[in-house]
This record gives structure tokens, sequence and C-alpha cells, in this order.
């Protein structure tokens, strides 16, 4: 499978303004909202069974002791792979909503 | 109730037409991992369940009796924890062909339940469409109902039924809280009628390497749930405080990795020490049943069967169940706790350098005691890869049967000095040095491995961190009745086996006096012909005996020395089996044979389970090729070195 065409890529390809957030570098306790997900689809999958899809709420809220996310979505705790969280497009929830 | 009549008149009825008269409901009982879900089969089932394996895999099937209400019974099979249907893994794939139908000796069933834990209904929901899709009666059972409600959550359940169009019992199978709900439920299944087809791939509909399509279904599911759980005015439950207290400790920079170790050192200790006077119980029960036996018997070859074959062959084998099932007990209060989890994400880091993950941790640390449970417990690695890498370098891992054969050795040609003040003696040393030497070997085979046969994409890492729990006594227990059962099952049948082909090979040709003197018997003449191959490594046609009657299982070659310089030996009894061993073999080439056990893989029910685990010879002979390949050139090396 061709990793680098844009179709293995997951969720719509819509850039924020204003370059583009990870997962990995959001702060803890920050809740943003998925994009996308730069994965391959044999990758994304067992995010996507566990509720990580486009749209969804994530919340850093705890760092491993090896520096690796755990976070909050839909009130499951899930811990990823620090890679794996900067394969996750994100974007900050804007205080209107 | 059925019409009989016409079942005795209608001489056209099919075979199958007649099963599905005579057979009880068959109900399955699904939900992801975590859920609960084997905690409520459980609950229903108690000890009415037996366990086997599904047909040409290793995945366990666990089917038991419900007694309902007036008489009736139904058997519930409880399938494994699964994310969803996409086959990506082992449990994945069984789930499915159960759900579907397609397993043989096991009809489609007849009615579905379906647990979730509500305190995360949405993602745990993503099941639901597809089991409806099966179009078959429903059960939706909404467990941790009352951590729900502890927490703030709450949820219009009879909304929710509504809605999705099944039947919803809210439970607590911890403490037992709705099971009688199930139990109505489950009394109410109705045989499925014959000749209605199949629901046949309807839980395959998400199609795999076409990426669009897939995030797209997930998506629109996903869409669908959350009107759905909005409308049955779901309310999330807050932040589970208590797991969360726990996890500032278990998971913080500082004191996560040192509960991490001392858990590790823990389980260790229990195999190694406090595992110890069970197993010497059970040594003198086997010895003092064995000598009962052989004063009721006159002597002659039957007796020679039955004590010198089978009593010493498959004793020295159950004598591992104490230390097996202290390990089971162990890795079941940790991961029904919640704590495995954790521990797999502290070790993530370091597998992950080499090759492997976090969730290999588990099957690794169980390979101390095994490897055969061990590579079931690969199973719940999710990277196919991943999940073979783990279990080919699981057998490096210094199994228990290991332990016997060091020990011999160890204490025959390892002086007892100390080598660091009081603290490390060199028998401790080899010991430590012979674990070493696996670990060693499992990680540049992985690294290998990873880097070749098994290059992957890159992939994800996800995992699941189920809120603590305390473990249910009655659950543990259960599984370790099983483990003893699986355990005992196999020691009475390739084991026995086995040693009953050995005694055969020992007691012929038969001279004129009876059986002949082991050099000379079929066994001592296979002894004589791999000589020369082991030759190099110092080894005379008595070990070469060993290795290979050891190919069964590694301790029996403990057994086997016995029994040749016993047969030899058997005017001075003396001479105890260390002492011949110093006669007989040099210093440098006991050191070779621990290297060599250290390496080879020495088990027959290993590579027996690898080809069931991996579908094929392939695996197996490679695994096992490599292992003899490691073993012969260590073996050689340290005979040059020392």
């Amino acid at each position: 499978m061709g990793l680098d065409t844009p179709k293995s890529m997951l969720g719509s390809r819509n850039e924020e303004p204003g370059g583009e957030l990870r997962l990995g570098d959001i702060p803890l306790s920050q809740t943003v909202e998925l994009v996308r997900i730069d994965l391959p689809s044999e990758g994304a999958e067992p995010l996507l069974e566990r509720g990580v899809l486009p749209g969804c709420q994530i919340c850093p809220v705890r760092s491993s002791p090896t520096g690796d996310p755990i976070v909050s979505v839909d009130g499951s705790l899930l811990a990823l792979r620090r890679e794996t969280a900067d394969c996750l497009c994100v974007r900050l929830l804007s205080d209107a909503s | 109730m059925r019409d009989l009549s016409t079942k005795a008149g209608d001489a056209t009825l099919t075979s199958t037409q007649v099963e599905n008269e005579s057979r009880s409901p068959l109900i399955a009982l699904i939900g992801p991992p975590n859920s609960g879900k084997t905690t409520l089969f459980n609950r229903l089932t108690g000890l009415r369940q037996k366990v086997a394996n599904y047909p040409g895999v290793t995945v366990e099937k666990y089917v038991g009796q419900v007694q309902c209400d007036s008489e009736r019974n139904v058997e519930l099979v409880d399938l494994p924890g699964v994310h969803g249907f996409s086959a990506r893994t082992l449990d994945e794939q069984v789930t499915r062909d159960v759900l579907e139908g397609q397993v043989e000796d096991l009809p489609a069933p007849d009615a579905v339940v379906l647990i979730v834990d509500c305190t995360r209904l949405e993602s745990q929901l993503m099941l639901v469409e597809p089991v409806l899709k099966l179009e078959i009666p429903t059960l939706l059972v909404l467990n941790m109902w009352d951590e729900l409600e502890e927490r703030g959550g709450s949820l219009n359940e009879l909304e929710l039924a509504d809605l999705l169009g099944v039947e919803v019992v809210k439970t607590n199978a911890r403490v037992g809280l709705g099971v009688e709900g199930v139990k109505e439920f489950l009394s109410q299944v109705e045989v499925r009628e014959s000749g209605v087809p199949l629901p046949e791939h309807v839980l395959s509909n998400v199609p795999r390497g076409v990426p669009l399509p897939m995030i797209d279904a997930f998506t629109a599911r996903r869409r669908h749930l959350d009107k759905v759980v909005d409308r049955a005015s779901f309310v999330s439950p807050g932040p589970a405080e208590s797991t969360n207290a726990l996890d500032s400790v278990f998971l913080h920079r500082t004191w996560g990795p040192l509960v991490f170790l001392a858990v590790v050192v823990v389980v260790f200790q229990s195999i190694f020490t406090w595992a110890v006077p069970l197993m010497d119980g059970v040594d003198l029960l086997i010895t003092t049943s064995g000598e009962w036996l052989a004063s009721r018997l006159s002597d002659g070859w039957f007796r020679s069967l039955v004590i010198d074959g089978v009593w010493a062959g498959v004793g020295s084998v159950i004598i591992f169940l104490p230390q097996i099932l202290i390990l089971f007990l162990f890795l079941g209060i940790l991961e029904d706790s919640g704590y495995m989890a954790r521990a797999a994400v502290i070790a993530d880091r370091v597998m992950y350098r080499v090759g492997l993950q976090g969730r290999a941790f588990l099957p690794l640390l169980s390979g101390y005691a095994c490897a055969i449970p061990a590579i079931l417990a690969a199973r719940t690695v999710e990277d196919e890869r991943d999940r073979l890498a783990t279990i080919f370098i699981t057998p490096f891992m210094t199994c228990s049967a290991r332990l016997p054969v060091y020990a011999l050795l160890i204490a025959a040609f390892i002086p007892e000095g100390r080598l660091l003040g009081p603290f490390l003696g060199y028998r401790a040393a080899v010991l430590l040095g012979l674990y070493g030497l696996g670990i060693a070997a499992a990680v540049v085979t992985a690294f290998l491995l990873k880097r070749t046969l098994l290059r992957a994409q890159p992939g994800s890492f996800v995992m699941d961190l189920p809120s603590y729990r305390l473990p249910s006594a009655r659950s543990i227990g259960l599984r370790l009745l099983d483990r003893s059962k699986i355990f005992l099952r196999r020691a009475g049948s390739i084991i026995f086996a086995v040693t009953i082909v050995l005694w055969v090979l020992t007691q012929f040709p038969r001279t004129d006096a009876g059986p002949p003197p082991i050099e000379d018997s079929a066994l001592g003449r296979i002894g004589q012909t791999i000589e020369p191959a082991i030759e190099p490594l110092g080894f005379d046609w008595r070990i070469g005996v060993g290795l290979v009657t050891s190919l069964a299982a590694r301790e029996v070659i403990v057994g086997t020395l016995g029994t040749i310089y016993g047969v030899e030996d058997a005017t001075d009894d003396s001479i105890t089996l260390q002492e011949t061993l110093r006669r007989d073999l040099t210093l440098p080439a006991a050191i070779g044979l621990l290297v060599f056990f250290a390496f080879a893989l020495q088990c027959m029910s290993t590579v027996a389970v690898m080809r069931r685990e991996t579908g094929g010879w392939k695996w197996p002979i490679l695994q096992f090729s490599y292992m003899l390949f490691l073993a012969y050139s260590g073996a050689f090396i340290a005979v040059q070195i020392f």
C-alpha cells in the first residue's frame, strides 16, 4: 500500500489556519477536537474502533513515566505512543462553543 | 412447544434438522475487552462450563450451561473481547466466525447478548450496529450501572432500548446485580428455525485496505450512535476519582517504574520461592503413591512400565502444577485489577526499542513459567507482526522446565564459593547468567526479525486503560480451575504417550535375560547414532539420548540420565547422579550443556502450539532450526572458552 498517497490519509484534508497542531503538542487538561488521522488504514483501525474518530474530543490527562500521552476520549482512558499522538491532527475548541 | 408427531412421521428430515430439533438454544456472549463479559459469563454458568479450543486455532472456546427457570437449559458461549469485527486479530476472526455460524461443531447462535461498560457508552456501542445486522434476538447488557450512577451519570435505558430495537438490562455483574434479568432473556430464546439462511459475512462489511470507505463507515456509525445516545438522555459520568488517584502513583514518573519492578520481583519470588513447598508436597505425593503402587504390582514388565515409565514421566511434569497455578493467580489479580494495562504502558518504550510493544509484556512474563500459556496470551498483541515476533522469542524466556536441568548441572559442576561477598555465590551467578543469556537472545532475535521477516509499516499504538477494580475471587478461582484442567490434560496425553514410547525403546531388543543393557537398547543406539554430531560439544551418547528424550519436554533429560546411569550402575546405588555426571562430563562440556538448554527449543508442545497459532509449519520449523543453531553454536563456543 502506498503510504505517501493522499488517499491513504484518513479524514478531511482541510488545513487549519495558522499551521497544524498535533495531539503530541497539546498540554495536559486541554480538550481538543480530532481533525485527521495521518495513518494508513491498517494503523488507524485500532484508533477508530476505540472511538478516536475525526470530530471526537480528546483530552490529554497525564504523561506516562516514559513521556507517552494518556488521553481521555468519551470517558475511556487510552494510552498512546508519542509517535501515534504525532499522527493525530487536532484543533483547539473555540471559546464560543 | 414443537409438534413432535410430524417429526416422527417425516422420513425426509435431514440430519441438521434433527439436530436443530434436539439441541438447546445457543446464545453468544460478546462485548469489548474489560466490559465485564467473562464476569457475567461466570455468574451465569458457574461450574457448568467447559473449555476447549476452536477447531484449527488455539483460541479458547468457553461454553457453559445456564439453568433458566422451568427446567430449561440454554448453552452460552463466551466469545473473546473485541472492539470490532474486522478480523485484524485472531480473537476478532473467531468472534466473527462464531456469530456468522462458520465454526465447525457450533451452530450459528440463536441470540446474542452484547455487554457494554455503560460508563463509556458511546465508544462501547460501536459493536451494536454490526450485531443488529445479524437479525437475531439481541440483549444489550448495560454493565457497571452502579458506577455510572456513582459518578453522576445517567441514561434512560428504556428509550435506548426503543431506539436500538433491542432488549436492555442494567447490571453490575461483579456483585451479581441484574443477572436475573439476563436469565429471563435467555429463558425466552428459541432455537432458530432450520432452513433460514445464515447471515453470511454481514459483519465484515467494512472493507479492508480501502481507506476512505472504512473511515466513512466508522464515522457514519458513530454519528448515528451519538444521536441515539443523545435522545436516550445519556449523561456522561464524571471522572473516575479512584482510578485517577491510583494512576497518579502507578503511572508516576518515579513511583510508576518502582512499583513495576516490585511487581515483577514479587511474581518471580512467588514462582521460584513460594511455590517450592507446594512442589515438594506434590513430589512427595507422586513418590509415595508410586511406591504404594509398586508394592501392589508384581515384579515384571508391567510394573516397570507403570512405575518407571508412566509414574516417573508424568509425575516429573505434574510437579510444575503449583508453579503454574501461582503464576496464573498473580497474573489473574494483575489483569482483573487493571494494573496489567499500566505495566504494559510502562514496558512499552523498552519493548518498542527492541521492535515489540507493551502488550508483549504479559506473554513474555508468563514465559518464565511455561511458553505454552504465554504463546496463547500473545493473542492480545493486536499487530500480527508484533504477535509473531513475540511468540517467536517467548521460548527464550527461562521457563520452569529448564530449572531442573539447570539445578542438576549447577549443583554437580559449579562450586559453592562466593563471588560478590555475601550477596552472590557462583551458583546463583551462573543461574542469573543463564536467565540473562535467554533475554539477550530474545532481544537480538526480536531486533533481527523486525528488521527482516517481520518488517512493519509505521503503525499505531493505542491501549485501553480500564478503571481499577477489585478482582473477584470467583472469577480468578474459575480460571485457575481451567488452567489446572488444561495442564493436566496435556500431562495426561502428550507426556503420557512420550514416556511410554521412551520406556518401550529402553526395553527392546529383548535379550534372554530380559531388557537389554541400556547401550544396546533401541534408545542407546539412537544416542550412539547422533554421538558424532555432538562430540565437538564434549557430549557422549548418554547425553545424546537425554537430548533426544528432552525433545518431548526439557526436564525429561533429568529422568532419562537417571534411568541410563541407574541402569548402568545398578550394582552400586550409592553413586548419585551428580557424581556420575562429574565423572563423565568435563566442566566445559557441562557449561556447554547449560548453554545448549538456554537456547534450544526442546519442547514438542511448544512446537505444536506454534503450528496452531501461526496456521502452518513455516514458523515452528524456522523457530526450531534457529534455536537449535543458536544452541549448538553457543555450546560449541562455550566449550572452546572454558
